[in-house]
């Protein structure tokens, strides 16, 4: 008899064990499968994880300072340096350059790529992190109702922020490029204006996928001519992002032991732990 | 009122981590309180009434991240399970001792849900997985002297407190 309890408990554990697996298996990222439950949890939690999220940003933002008091004070001196030999450089060009420009497109901040001019974007709000440490995700405040879709891509003012992976009707979660999961096909651009292409992935294998600076990286032959500071943008292909989007600037460059490769450390244009507001980019649904 | 204290707690427990613990991450890791809240239900009810709230903490946290459905839903009723079996061999009264139990029981927790990502294919590294794990586990223990006292008090003798239906 306990024998027998034994073996049909084993039997039931293994069957759970698969069954937890297959289901795992047809929801993962990325997945659509209907979730009324989720929806409205998210519905019902995202007015209230809004204000914790925005008081809080407002709390580290107002009390930074006081955290940092000494580093704060040495950046200060710096950038007033800085600013001094800026505005002196600033005064120079200005009166060559920016007499030929529009100042209401400068004032805008946000960088222009003509293959996004043609999708519609819609603004949304970061109303949660996500709540386990095993992904890098944002949700944001706008979903299907909006016509957002799983894949639309996520810029920020800079650059590339993510793609949407799961939608409600009211909010949706972004995948971070910082996420080893996230992968983006880009194109790293030199002074010479030659463009090499290549993956960009978040470097978790690395252990640095923890902190949240210069946690991107790609592989390059070692005869592809890429040097600090030369500009990552993303290539279009793939079909998920659209062509020309900034993602980062190339930090740091280190030869592979074997010597066939190189691996560019690349520094994000974007801070994705203060990121407040993005824009959507209906690329799926939209236009 | 004791459902409706333990229905807001677990919705404290969704949101707290990606909103209030955002700011007091440490290198990016979070406590799991869910998987806390889980260890302390299961500690205060009989065997199966434990494993039915970790069962259903579980499937309300896979409904709210919406993907690997069933991931949380097994780990938190292997959580709750064990929880049980410690905190019936080992004496619960004692915060230190709930301290190690929350430490240990969230270690495998965390273990468990590592080892079903990798069987639904996800690829983290070993030292990923390792820090997490530790992180994890460390930051749940840290917060049972902060948490713990209050807690018991309420499931022995406040709103929280389990009458087994015979008692009745």
């Amino acid at each position: 008899m306990g024998k027998r309890n034994v073996t049909g408990i084993a039997v039931l554990v293994f069957f759970l064990l698969l069954g937890v697996l297959i289901t795992m298996r047809f929801t993962g990222l990325g997945s659509s499968f209907y979730n009324p439950v989720g929806g409205v949890l998210q519905r019902v939690l995202s007015p209230i994880e809004q204000p914790i999220l925005q008081m809080g940003n407002t709390i580290r933002d107002n009390s930074r300072s006081f955290w940092n008091f000494t580093e704060v004070s040495r950046q200060n001196e710096e950038l007033q340096k800085k600013v001094d030999q800026l505005t002196g450089d600033n005064l120079k060009l200005k009166t060559e350059i920016l007499a030929g420009m529009r100042y209401n497109e400068l004032d805008q901040g946000q960088f222009r790529s003509p293959t996004l001019e043609k999708y519609e974007k819609v603004g949304a709000s970061v109303v949660n992190r996500n709540p386990t440490t095993w992904y890098r995700t944002l949700t944001l405040n706008r979903g299907s109702q909006d016509g957002v879709s799983v894949n639309d891509p996520v810029i920020g003012n800079l650059g590339l922020v993510g793609k949407i992976v799961s939608v409600t009707p009211t909010t949706s979660e972004v995948l971070l490029i910082l996420d080893g999961e996230g992968q983006v096909s880009a194109l790293v651009r030199g002074s010479t204006g030659n463009g090499t292409f290549g993956i960009v992935q978040g470097n978790y294998k690395r252990g640095s996928r923890l902190t949240s600076e210069g946690n991107l990286q790609m592989l390059f032959r070692r005869e592809d001519n890429i040097n600090v500071g030369d500009l990552v943008l993303t290539s279009g292909l793939g079909g998920v992002y659209p062509k020309d989007v900034p993602i980062g600037q190339v930090k740091e460059i280190q030869l592979d032991p074997s010597g066939l490769l190189k691996t560019a450390y690349i520094q994000p244009l974007i801070d994705f732990d203060s990121l407040e507001e993005a824009y959507i980019v209906k690329t799926v649904g939209g236009k | 009122m004791r459902y409706i204290l333990i229905a807001v707690m677990f919705l404290l427990s969704l949101i707290l981590p990606g909103t209030l613990f955002h700011f007091w991450s440490w290198s990016g890791i979070k406590p799991d309180l869910l998987m806390l809240l889980t260890i302390y239900i299961a500690m205060h009810h009989r065997l199966p009434s434990g494993i039915i709230w970790g069962l259903g903490a579980g499937l309300v946290e896979d409904l709210y991240l919406g993907r690997y459905i069933g991931m949380y839903t097994l780990t938190l009723a292997v959580v709750a399970a064990l929880s049980f079996w410690l905190a019936e061999r080992w004496y619960r009264e004692n915060f230190l001792i709930t301290t190690f139990i929350v430490l240990i029981v969230t270690a495998v927790g965390q273990v468990l849900v590592a080892f079903l990502s990798l069987g639904a294919g996800l690829q983290w590294s070993l030292t990923d997985i390792s820090r997490l794990v530790i992180g994890v586990s460390l930051y749940n223990a840290i917060l049972v002297p902060l948490t713990y006292p209050w807690i018991h008090q309420s499931f022995i003798r406040g709103w929280l407190k389990y009458w087994p239906r015979y008692e009745r």
